[in-house]
């Protein structure tokens, strides 16, 4: 699936060519289609999550989550990633004022920020597995690593998108000309955050 | 228009009801696992409701059926004017939504009702432990007052015995993948899941044996995993709780049976229990079958004569003649009849040496030993144990005894 | 629109098309390819009608693979306790036939008329990302493949189409079969994924102007309805088949019951998409009906509106029935009694559509050519499958008919009835506009009896044999149970045998069809049918580009409405113009320019990465490994090259020619 989210940033160089041409729906057929891609994530997403909260409390053989989950940690890290939302916001609006310099700096540092919510999963994952928490312990360990792995995938991937992105705006010759591609890409870079408050809410707070 | 599909409804309930006596004509008479055919209270109270609605639904296609043929021959290009291009009639639309939809209201009234009665549990008086596994069912009655007084665990398979007449409850569940219970006769099919225990009622009206097959795709012999209810009346019900409870006789020392004992003992009891059977140090021998099969669970043989199948209901052990006549008795003798079990003269050793000689060549089973990695060597079914023709004419003669 | 440019291109309309185009025999990474002759003209295609050809070709290719499947389980359940399949081999026979016809044959089948039509239909150039549209097929076409090899790599799965847990655990089903069917399915599943977005957009920004959303043609509507079920659908599925791939191949516990698992949680995910799967399957059909009743009717679809609300309405109920999938699981009486009467409440919209084809051919004009033959029966042959839907929406009576034959036979008539039946009438119907030539009437006569005489012969004896206690997914059936008498469950049992070979005599009259009209040298008059939709308002085959002039639409049927027209005072339908007089109209502003795009290596070449990683996860993982180094770097490909050929990857042309567009494909 992530190759549908690559696919786009590349269509949409193609699709600067026919800025001038009118959609029926007046919205662009690159955002359309990324509205529709997110509308089906929401789906894969609800079924990690129902599969996760089903399972959470099947925690033979290893810790409770009680005892796991590094809240002060974990809050931390989601307030990284919430950050970097606003750091996109900065980038789309440099990039609607056809400011690239400005545009890859903020692009940069929401990939960085993103990445410093990786590296933190990536911790916590290694020190659940330290404490008896591993993919096949149990119902809770599968869930819970398959759950916030495919969530951590998708902030990779969209980590790979946001450097790829500032790569191809510095050997651009006309600025301001991927604009719409910043944007496409912060609405999944948006949705990959409120994906993740709606994960760190359930997983994370409410106790089960 | 309308005096047209008023013709046609003239001329279409006499045509619903040919068409209904076509099909009816075109079923088998005493399919064992006939539908239509309930012989207990549960399974009627699902014929009553269906009858109707395949009525209705029968009535509506050939209503439909009717009005396209017409327009097939009424309307065909004769040449006639190209039609008004009318986009259609909103009022003639939502008459036509409205009519179904009440049509369907009539339907799910009834519907509902009957469902919450089928699911309703308080009333029984009679219980059954049902557990699937691949590919057999497993019987177990509790200790209980009801079904007429049970004093002590019975374990059996191969066919469910219920009192006739009493409310009896299934609590049904599977030691390994799932499986689907279900005896056409008496009640709809409830599934045998892994984890779960869930109920079904049964309840036969008179003596008589039902058959049934496992609905639920639980892997390579679900073809073979059959079932048979037997209902008895109750003086009758009672003699087969107290058989099935009486203490072990072994067979009589230095009978060819006495040696099918020891190679019984030798070669059946890691897997296979005989309640009350004595090891050569005199000892009970209490059989180990989570050890070797990976569902955990064999067939307990203690009484196998008294019911007239093995391998999963897969084979009978009567001759086809014998389960003829047992079949076709009237309900009146049927209690009698049943509780004789499998004479000398009705047992089919032909089937019973087949499974002895090569069980997996008679029913597909994983029983390969150098293909068990994935169960951890675990059996699924039962192996080719290798036995001579002498030690399975010993193994016969000692199973014959086992009433 | 995402539609690339060519630099600045004459166009070709009314010169004949007499235009060269000599591709260079350069393979530049980064250049795209140019040829329009041979393989590499298919290969590397964007052309959203030659992937619709494709998809067509593919899909009859499985259909016919998954045919011989169902005739080889007919073949064993001829007699009792027959032997032609064992029961390992009967196990994957059924699995793989439900697989394929399902996954391999109706959906991509689907995804062939939409491909082709909907551009055609809502008067667009291609689709709104046309290399997506490519990768979509190669997915498919690679994923059917894959899925396929399990055969000869230890055996297909073994475990039924709806693969129930936990009898898809390693332990119950040991070969590699079940991992083969999980990533297979994941691999056409992004097929899926992809072709909805892209038809969505399609069909909501490329319209042509005028073309308010209710004056689309009936089929592009109910495309678009199913585009949206695969939307939401596909990634139910996909955690699913994660779940199982993750269970299977890394030793996850998600169906270990012994570790607390629930195996319901399989059941839910599957028929969550499972339900919406089942209109998935057959509204395209319902939307080739509703094109082809009006047009040999002479009439405009009866209730436009109630069908287009209805097809929407059976879009959203389908997600809230899928539990009638599982009365006999033993969810409790509340569930079962919520999903039983929305099971009743989706019945009306399916009525509705059924009242509105019977209605659409009343007080009509009809021509019963193959194609209006096929809808007609569809109309019959669906509302038994219907119906008999009904019946086990009851959900007590269904606790009698589920994983009998019966629901067998109800599942055949909706879906060979129904989707199949649909899709033959829209072979028929669209054969000339796709290939120009028309389909032989008489053969087609005998294509279209046999195949209802054998559909009626193979599923109508199912119904007796279900309801009178033969369950399904059985390896062999016994004469005990078979009962007595001379109508017994034999009798029906080997009635259906004879019938599935007849429905393949039926089946293969198509294809037989098929070649000699390929044969023929009979051209197709451009407006066969008189038809009704703007596909039909350019060449047969179309175009590269479609339409020389892309048409302002004014009303619903708007072709019909340009060629006749109501007169105001006697009410009668007259003939104002001709096909030719339409198209001389709209060549005389036919565009200058067509901004058409270029082929492309890596659709195919991201595509092929998949099955990589796919056998590389069930045998050997460092060609896992290989298969995404595949994928980075076609993504790497598809990213970075240009949006357009360039001029040097043309050679001059030879022959005096001045451009080097692409010829027309007629």
């Amino acid at each position: 699936m992530a190759d549908t989210a690559l696919d786009s940033p590349a269509t949409a160089g193609h699709d600067d060519h026919a800025a001038g041409h009118a959609t029926s729906t007046g919205l662009s057929n690159n955002k359309l289609a990324m509205w529709m891609f997110l509308g089906s994530e929401c789906l894969l997403f609800g079924g990690l999550i129902s599969t996760y909260m089903l399972y959470r409390g099947r925690h033979e053989g290893s810790p409770t989550p009680s005892q796991l989950y590094n809240i002060p940690l974990t809050s931390i890290s989601s307030f990284v990633l919430l950050m970097s939302s606003l750091t996109m916001v900065l980038a789309v609006s440099a990039a609607q004022r056809r400011d690239d310099r400005n545009t890859t700096t903020w692009l940069t540092v929401t990939a960085l920020l993103g990445a410093t919510f990786v590296g933190a999963q990536v911790f916590e994952f290694t020190e659940f597995v330290h404490e008896g928490l591993g993919f096949t312990t149990n119902l809770f360990g599968s869930s819970f690593f398959t759950l916030t792995g495919f969530h951590g995938v998708h902030v990779t991937v969209g980590i790979i998108m946001l450097m790829a992105l500032v790569g191809i705006i510095s050997r651009s010759k006309f600025p301001g000309d991927k604009a719409e591609v910043v944007e496409m890409i912060g609405l999944y870079w948006h949705f990959v955050d409120i994906v993740w408050i709606i994960i760190f809410t359930l997983v994370y707070l409410i106790p089960s | 228009m309308t005096t047209n599909q008023t013709r046609h409804r003239r001329w279409a309930l006499p045509l619903a009801g040919f068409g209904a006596l076509v099909v009816l004509s075109g079923c088998a008479k005493d399919a064992p696992q006939d539908t239509w055919q309930p012989a207990g209270d549960n399974a009627r109270k699902i014929d009553n409701l269906q009858q109707p609605v395949f009525m209705i639904a029968g009535l509506v296609l050939v209503i439909v059926a009717a009005v396209v043929g017409y327009c097939v021959f009424k309307f065909r290009d004769k040449g006639q004017a190209i039609p008004q291009q009318s986009h259609g009639k909103p009022a003639l639309e939502i008459a036509l939504t409205i009519i179904p939809a009440l049509i369907l209201v009539g339907i799910g009234i009834p519907t509902v009702n009957t469902l919450f009665k089928l699911a309703k549990t308080s009333d029984t008086q009679c219980v059954v432990n049902v557990t699937g596994q691949q590919w057999w069912w497993e019987y177990d009655y509790p200790v209980q007052d009801g079904c007429g007084g049970i004093s002590a665990p019975i374990v059996t398979s191969g066919q469910l015995v219920i009192p006739a007449g009493q409310k009896v409850l299934l609590r049904i569940s599977s030691r390994d993948v799932i499986h689907s219970y279900w005896i056409p006769k008496l009640n709809g099919k409830r599934d045998a899941v892994p984890g779960r225990v869930q109920t079904l009622r049964l309840q036969a009206d008179q003596p008589g044996i039902y058959a049934g097959q496992c609905t639920e795709f639980c892997g390579l012999s679900h073809a073979y995993m059959r079932m048979e209810a037997v209902s008895l009346d109750a003086a009758g019900f009672k003699s087969w709780v107290e058989n099935q409870l009486a203490p072990y006789e072994a067979p009589a020392a230095g009978s060819t049976a006495s040696q099918g004992e020891a190679l019984f003992v030798s070669q059946c009891s890691r897997c296979h229990q005989v309640n009350g059977i004595l090891g050569a140090d005199g000892t009970p021998v209490i059989s180990r079958p989570d050890k070797y099969v990976y569902s955990g669970a064999v067939p307990n043989l203690t009484n196998l004569m008294t019911r007239t199948t093995f391998a999963g209901a897969a084979y009978d052990l009567m001759t086809q003649d014998c389960k003829t006549a047992l079949w076709n008795t009237p309900s009146a003798q049927f209690s009698a009849k049943y509780l004789e079990g499998v004479s000398p003269e009705c047992l089919d050793t032909v089937q019973l040496r087949q499974w002895l000689r090569n069980a997996p060549a008679k029913k597909p089973m994983y029983a390969d030993p150098a293909k068990l990695v994935e169960t951890g060597g675990k059996y699924r079914g039962m192996p080719n144990l290798g036995l001579t023709e002498d030690q399975i004419d010993k193994l016969i003669s000692y199973l014959t005894e086992r009433k | 629109m995402a539609i690339s440019e060519r630099p600045s291109v004459p166009a070709l309309a009314g010169n004949g098309g007499s235009a060269y185009v000599t591709p260079s025999s350069s393979m530049g990474v980064f250049r795209r390819p140019v040829s329009t002759t041979g393989w590499r003209s298919w290969v590397f295609t964007v052309d959203h009608k030659k992937l619709g050809i494709m998809y067509g070709v593919v899909a009859m290719t499985f259909f016919v693979i998954g045919g011989c499947e169902a005739l080889l389980i007919r073949l064993q359940l001829a007699a009792p306790n027959n032997k032609v399949l064992s029961a390992g081999a009967y196990n994957q026979m059924f699995t793989m036939h439900a697989t394929t016809m399902v996954f391999l044959f109706v959906m991509p089948m689907a995804a062939a008329f939409a491909n082709y039509l909907v551009p055609l239909q809502i008067g667009a150039r291609d689709v709104a990302f046309p290399r997506l549209n490519a990768f979509g097929f190669w997915c498919f076409l690679f994923g059917g493949i894959f899925l396929n090899t399990s055969w000869f790599l230890g055996g297909a799965s073994d475990s039924g189409w709806f693969a129930y847990a936990p009898n898809t655990s390693v332990a119950f089903s040991p070969s590699h079969g079940v991992d083969f069917w999980a990533l297979g399915l994941q691999i056409t599943g992004i097929a899926s994924l992809t072709g909805a977005i892209n038809l969505i957009v399609t069909v909501l920004n490329m319209r042509a102007p005028g073309m308010s959303l209710m004056k689309m043609p009936i089929f592009t509507w109910m495309i678009l309805v199913v585009q949206f079920l695969l939307l939401f659908a596909i990634p139910v599925i996909t955690v699913a088949l994660f779940l199982l791939s993750f269970q299977r191949n890394f030793g996850a516990a998600f169906f270990s019951v012994e570790k607390g698992a629930d195996p319901l949680l399989w059941q839910h995910l599957f028929w969550i998409f499972g339900h919406p799967e089942v209109y998935i399957l057959v509204l395209p059909a319902f939307g080739i009906v509703s094109e082809v009743l009006p047009v040999f009717s002479k009439k405009p679809l009866f209730g436009y509106k109630f069908v287009v609300f209805s097809g929407a309405a059976i879009g959203f109920l389908g997600w809230g029935v899928w539990a009638h999938h599982m009365f006999a699981s033993g969810l409790g009486p509340v569930s079962v009694a919520v999903f039983s009467v929305a099971t009743m409440a989706i019945a009306l919209p399916t009525g509705v559509k059924i009242v509105n084809w019977t209605m659409t051919l009343w007080g009509g004009k009809l021509s019963f050519t193959t194609a209006m033959l096929f809808a007609t029966g569809l109309i019959i042959e669906f509302t038994i499958g219907g119906l008999s839907g009904v019946t086990h929406a009851v959900s007590p009576s269904d606790t009698q008919q589920t994983d009998t034959y019966y629901i067998v036979a109800h599942f055949h008539y909706v879906l060979f009835g129904g989707a199949v039946f649909g899709l033959f009438a829209g072979f028929y119907y669209w054969w000339p506009k796709v290939f120009g030539k028309l389909l032989n009437e008489r053969l087609g006569k005998w294509n279209f009896w046999l195949m209802v005489i054998g559909m009626n012969l193979t599923f109508g004896p199912m119904h007796i044999l279900g309801l009178q206690g033969q369950p399904r997914r059985m390896q062999v059936w016994t004469d005990f149970r078979a009962g007595e008498g001379f109508f017994n469950l034999a009798f029906w049992n080997r009635v259906a045998s004879v019938g599935s070979f007849v429905l393949a005599l039926g089946i293969l009259f198509f294809l037989i069809n098929v070649l000699y009209t390929a044969k023929k040298a009979e051209i197709a008059p451009l407006d066969p049918w008189d038809a009704r939709s703007l596909e039909w308002m350019t060449t047969s085959p179309p175009k590269e580009h479609n339409f020389d002039a892309i048409p302002h639409v004014h009303e619903l049927d708007e072709f019909f409405h340009r060629k006749y027209e109501e007169d105001e005072a006697t009410g009668e339908i007259r003939q104002i113009a001709t096909y030719e007089d339409i198209m001389a109209e709209e060549m005389a502003h036919a565009d200058k320019h067509f901004h058409m795009p270029s082929p492309s290596y890596w659709p195919i070449i991201l595509a092929l990465g998949l099955p990589i990683v796919a056998y590389g996860i069930i045998f050997q993982r460092i060609l896992a490994v290989g298969g995404a180094v595949v994928i980075l770097l076609a993504m790497f490909g598809w990213s970075l090259e240009p949006s357009v050929a360039d001029e040097s990857d043309y050679e001059p042309p030879t022959d005096g020619g001045t451009t080097k567009e692409l010829a027309t494909l007629g």
